[in-house]
């Protein structure tokens, strides 16, 4: 192999800087123990923080959870290939779930992992399994809106009447999930109108948070994302939930789309019975329900789980038939790219 | 005369480790120039020759002309005003000018949108980051006017010039040098600017490569938006460099040991009030009241002391580590400097002086890359994230470790060796008790200055590794504005010793402040 | 303490970046101190005095020439170069370069043994030293910034002193100090350095302060030394009218030389050697006499008079139209547009016309 001297000596450079502050590395990230497991974690922490103690408690299993965001954890996962410390890999979209199943990197999930969830929400090879879902809607105030005029599809947003009226994060994880919902159904050529539509009416936020409070306020009439986000602040106190409403597209619309937290073994894990326990117990009813029971008010895709009624029952989103192991997430941020949102 | 460098050969150890630090300070550099070659002038072109870039480009650069105007003006007509007029209270109104430097541009940023939403896009990006900045203009022209010698004034007065035509034909031009250097330190920092940005939703390049980050991780648009950046970063830098080559013909004599006459204000002297009060009303006031709202709201939900510690804990381990690394790798590149005069030391300062242009943004996504592809093992470590600060604060401390070391003139190295201390122990008895103070300083300074990190952080923090400058960002970020301010309070905290710091130096520099 | 003996030491820097060629600093220098002695090196700035004293020191190493401290040779003739540390040299810098992070008893002792340094006896040597620059005992615990110039020269030179070195180096040590002081301080280091019979060098671009401190005065110019003499033969019999010069203002004229005496503008004038034909005579300005009573010598008329005190400076245009400075008491002296005859006294140096400027 043949390396060219400016390469070779940023390799020098930088081995210098790590062996010169290996001291500091030690001291920076914390000295880990031994853990039983090593999650990953890119879903909300929050959700993760109050499950982890009741699989601990019932495995006798110490877990150790490092959370990160979704496309930076799968990359990193990559990154580190066959020496990755992770042995399970928890995403909110599974476009991420895709990166490291396209590397190769995830073992085969044992059948029972996956006895309780829907087929349509296991890819045909059992790479990994969603264990929660969470619904595509569109935001609107009620103040300046009625649910009648709301467009039939999510893709009517692109049409110039909703010019300056409709909020969107597309950086986030989430919306990318949507787009990649959106290039399954209907094409490369239409994605990119449509997101070149929504790129010259929409309201740039950073993330889904403040395109609720953005619809909220009245600074946008709707906004797109998931329904959680309304549901949750509803269930605190409605600061940023109580001039707007929800409004679902069904009718297996793109706008209707359910997007899958995938969850993974890592075919390099030194804690495979370990991990196997974790998803199994994950997809489980105990878990799935007390997940239904906590913050979250994501769909738990067990069906024996039963979620809080004030959110819209599972079997009414009439969600489109999308197979989730095919989301592509390059092909979306390129396209993202080409219509200028990125 | 009889300090001359000459005949001293210059030590190969210290010649390397030298060219290390330079090398290290220049992988960001490298790395964006030699992706941007890896990606070849087709491609490149599909990247760069797009609406969104022409888009990113006119945000950047209008905002960036926007608030270096502004903070010009604002900058030189309040230190006119508190330097030169017998406002009342000079003394007190100084500290309150310089007092908006103590609160980063990110938690500026934060405080404002979370007391009105309506501050956002181009308006409010301009009016926060122009109230954050205008300092770094206050600052330098403040100090100038202390320069200047009252004679050339009283010479053009007694020539028969009014106040104003002497104060707009003799002391204005002789401020130009301070005015353009301070207004380019804001533009390096506008261009840098990633926190505030982000929260006042106006896209500019450094939002911009976070964004693709945060989705491609190290694409190619990514890295071609950072070549777009830096390449303006050292247009200003550039600029700066020559304009510091002026300023030295331009400064004449030793300074006053008089002050000029006060201008009296007379009638002027209440709206001239008022408009101070505004200014501090808006600059300190606002994020002052918006923190100390959301404290309370805050406190009265939860005090997460526990994390709070946690993240304060990590700070501050980071920081030390980051001081100590970045401190010492500033002594061989000043040494030599100082010491090795030539065309090797002149190369290797100039390397870490490359920096001032690098927005935390580019060394993050730099050393991701740079880290992934040829060592591995050190991504997603503390010293990775201590490598980016000591590349990004380096020329702080070279600038802090080169004023001490220029204390220590080689004469009384050759006066020690004559009696009879060879080359250590003359290190040990002489030039290191003579820098030790600047050393210590330089390193306090970059101790502030990566406690209040947030860019490089962000992308380089090891997973599970939390500052106070990531909780508050990712508490901001999710409208949790009661849980990020005792985070902001703590940054505001670590941020007043720096900007004490910076009032009591005299001349403007490059040096990166808080945030 | 010894002699200090330099034989061909030549010193040259390479090319500058300003693309200048090689320059000797110092060529082909050879000079002797006698032990105990005191030597001035004297020349303008640029003559490489600066350079012959590093060379002494250590901190430049000759291309060739040996520098020997009595009988030993401490570099050239094959001998590798002792490094500056073990020479036992003592420096004093410009400005005294006192150490600012040590007070005075610190800076003093800095020199000595450890042992020695950190012994009850070191208090003695710093007071000793103290004593022997003249300065009180109670500055021992002064911080160097709170020194005058003037004392802080001395607490250098007690700091060279107190290790007791072979040979002591002064680099323009009273330049920096202003007029008053400069002198009162060259006195008290001279005093000390006698009393301690050290050898000596001091480099010094003034002639008033060569010429009143040392027992040799060296003259450098160019690189080289050109005379090396007793101040007074320095003075009143320099190697070249430029030289004649540089140490004190001279009044060259044309003359012609019959064996033991000359005639010139200012009349017969008696040789210190005989020489015949056509020479330039190097005329001192006191030994121009002016006299006011008597019509007796050449006439002129006084164009300018410069007033001093404690003498005046007269310039006078003799008939000839020849201009003659001459140095007279300050108490009794002409009005310009006086006329005045003028007449030399003492020896005058003769040099050949080539000799001249």
């Amino acid at each position: 192999m043949t390396t060219s001297p400016r390469r070779a000596a940023a390799r020098v450079s930088v081995t210098l800087a790590a062996a010169l502050l290996s001291a500091s590395a030690l001291s920076g990230c914390g000295v880990f123990g031994s853990p039983d497991l090593v999650i990953y974690n890119a879903q909300h922490e929050q959700l993760l923080d109050e499950l982890v103690p009741l699989f601990e408690e019932e495995s006798g299993l110490e877990v150790e959870l490092r959370s990160g965001k979704d496309l930076e954890m799968a990359n990193q996962i990559v990154e580190e290939g066959q020496d990755s410390p992770a042995d399970v890999f928890l995403t909110e979209n599974s476009p991420a779930m895709s990166i490291v199943d396209n590397a190769g990197l995830f073992a085969e999930l044992p059948e029972t992992a996956t006895a309780t969830i829907p087929e349509q929400y296991v890819p045909s090879d059992r790479s990994w399994t969603g264990f929660l879902a969470r619904s595509t809607v569109a935001m609107y105030n009620t103040d300046s809106m009625t649910e009648a005029d709301m467009p039939a599809s999510i893709l009517d947003f692109a049409d110039p009447e909703w010019k300056g009226r409709v909020s969107f994060s597309p950086t986030g994880a989430d919306f990318q999930a949507i787009v990649s919902a959106v290039l399954a159904l209907e094409g490369e050529d239409a994605t990119l109108a449509w997101l070149e539509g929504l790129k010259d009416n929409g309201v740039i936020v950073q993330n889904n948070l403040v395109v609720m409070q953005s619809v909220n306020s009245g600074e946008v009439d709707a906004g797109i994302a998931y329904s959680y986000y309304w549901y949750r602040d509803r269930a605190e106190n409605g600061n940023d939930s109580d001039s707007s409403d929800l409004y679902f597209f069904g009718n297996q619309d793109p706008g209707a789309f359910l997007s899958v937290s995938g969850a993974g073994i890592l075919a390099s894990s030194e804690h495979a019975a370990a991990a196997e326990e974790f998803i199994t117990w994950l997809t489980g009813t105990e878990a799935q329900q007390a997940m239904a029971e906590s913050y979250a008010l994501e769909y738990p895709l067990n069906p024996d789980a039963n979620l809080n009624p004030e959110v819209k029952p599972f079997d009414e989103l009439e969600p489109p038939q999308v197979d989730v192991a095919s989301l592509n997430g390059p092909q979306v941020t390129d396209l993202m790219t080409a219509a200028g949102l990125l | 005369m009889a300090t001359t460098t000459t005949g001293r050969r210059t030590p190969l150890p210290l010649l390397a480790a030298g060219a290390l630090v330079a090398l290290l300070a220049l992988v960001p550099l490298g790395y964006v120039a030699s992706y941007v070659v890896a990606i070849g002038p087709v491609d490149l072109w599909h990247l760069l020759a797009r609406p969104r870039i022409a888009e990113l480009l006119r945000n950047t650069v209008s905002l960036a002309a926007a608030c270096m105007s502004a903070t010009a003006v604002l900058g030189v007509a309040l230190a006119v005003l508190v330097e030169r007029t017998d406002l009342p209270g000079r003394r007190l109104w100084h500290g309150l000018m310089v007092a908006p430097l103590a609160v980063p541009a990110f938690v500026n940023g934060y405080a404002w949108v979370s007391l009105d939403r309506s501050v956002h896009g181009f308006a409010g990006a301009f009016g926060v980051v122009t109230l954050s900045y205008y300092p770094l203009v206050y600052l330098p022209v403040v100090a100038m006017l202390r320069r200047l010698d009252p004679a050339l004034e009283e010479s053009a007065w007694s020539l028969g010039h009014s106040r104003a035509r002497t104060f707009r034909t003799v002391v204005l031009p002789q401020l130009r040098p301070a005015v353009l250097g301070g207004a380019l330190l804001v533009g390096l920092h506008l261009l840098a600017e990633f926190g505030a940005l982000s929260l006042l939703r106006f896209p500019t390049f450094t939002t911009a490569i976070y964004d693709q980050y945060g989705s491609t991780f190290n694409g190619a648009a990514a890295t071609a938006m950072a070549g777009v950046l830096v390449l303006l970063c050292l247009v200003l830098l550039l600029a700066e460099l020559r304009l510091r080559g002026d300023r030295r013909y331009a400064r004449l004599g030793r300074g006053a040991a008089r002050g000029a006459v006060p201008l009296p204000l007379g009638t002027w002297r209440w709206p001239l009030l008022g408009v101070a009060g505004a200014v501090v009303a808006l600059a300190v006031g606002v994020p002052a009241f918006s923190l100390g709202r959301w404290l309370v709201v805050g406190t009265s939900t939860e005090f997460p002391l526990d994390e709070l510690g946690a993240a304060l804990a990590a700070t501050v381990v980071l920081a030390l580590a980051g001081a100590v690394v970045t401190t010492l790798a500033a002594v061989p590149v000043v040494w030599l400097a100082v010491r090795h005069r030539g065309l090797a030391s002149t190369v290797i300062e100039r390397s870490t002086y490359v920096a001032n242009a690098l927005p935390g943004i580019v060394v993050g996504l730099a050393l991701v890359v740079a880290s992934l592809r040829l060592v591995p093992l050190v991504y997603q470590t503390a010293g990775l994230l201590v490598a980016a600060y000591a590349i990004l604060f380096l020329p702080r401390a070279v600038v802090t470790v080169r004023a001490g070391l220029e204390q220590a003139p080689v004469v009384l190295d050759d006066v020690a060796q004559s009696l009879g201390l060879g080359p250590l122990a003359t290190a040990r008895r002489v030039t290191l008790p003579l820098i030790a103070p600047s050393l210590g300083a330089g390193a306090a300074l970059v101790f502030l200055a990566i406690s209040t990190e947030l860019t490089a952080t962000l992308m380089l923090s090891p997973i599970g590794t939390r500052t106070l400058a990531t909780e508050f960002w990712s508490a901001s970020s999710e409208l949790r504005y009661g849980a990020a301010a005792p985070y902001a309070l703590l940054l505001v905290l670590v941020s007043i010793p720096a900007t004490v710091l910076l009032m009591r130096m005299d001349t403007p520099s490059t040096e990166r402040l808080p945030a | 303490m010894s002699s200090l003996n330099l034989t061909g030491v030549t010193k040259s820097f390479p090319a500058t970046t300003s693309g200048q060629a090689i320059t000797r600093a110092v060529d082909d220098v050879t000079l002797h101190v006698p032990h105990g002695s005191f030597t001035t090196v004297l020349g303008p700035s640029g003559c490489g005095k600066t350079t012959l004293l590093r060379l002494i020191a250590g901190f430049l190493v000759p291309e060739s020439g040996t520098i020997a401290f009595g009988d030993e040779v401490v570099c050239g003739d094959g001998v590798r170069p002792v490094a500056p540390q073990t020479r036992r040299v003592g420096y004093v810098p410009q400005e005294g370069a006192l150490f600012p992070h040590l007070d005075v008893a610190a800076n003093i002792s800095f020199g000595l043994s450890r042992d020695a340094r950190t012994h009850d006896r070191a208090g003695d040597r710093v007071a000793e030293m103290l004593d022997l620059v003249e300065l009180p005992a109670e500055f021992r615990n002064r911080r160097p910034d709170e020194l005058s110039g003037g004392q802080q020269q001395r607490v250098a030179l007690a700091r060279s002193l107190a290790p007791q070195p072979a040979v002591v180096l002064l680099d323009e040590p009273f330049s920096s100090l202003d007029a008053g002081l400069r002198g009162s301080t060259a006195r008290a280091v001279r005093r000390a350095l006698e009393a301690t019979n050290t050898t000596a060098v001091l480099v010094t671009h003034d002639q008033n302060e060569a010429l009143s401190l040392a027992d040799q005065v060296a003259v450098m110019r160019g690189g080289r030394l050109v005379q090396s003499a007793p101040p007074s033969e320095v003075y009143l019999s320099p190697t070249d009218p430029q030289v004649a010069e540089f140490v004190g203002r001279a009044v060259v004229l044309p003359g012609v030389a019959t064996g033991a005496h000359a005639t010139c503008a200012l009349g017969e004038v008696v040789l210190t050697e005989s020489a015949a034909g056509p020479v330039s005579l190097m005329i001192r300005p006191e030994q121009v006499y002016v006299d006011l009573a008597h019509a007796e010598g050449v006439r002129g008329t006084v164009e300018e008079v410069s007033y001093y005190g404690h003498d005046c400076a007269v310039q006078v245009r003799l008939d000839d139209d020849t201009a003659v400075l001459s140095r007279m008491s300050g108490v009794l002296h002409p009005a310009p547009g006086d006329t005045v005859h003028l007449r030399v006294t003492g020896l005058v140096r003769a040099y050949r016309p080539t000799d001249a400027p």
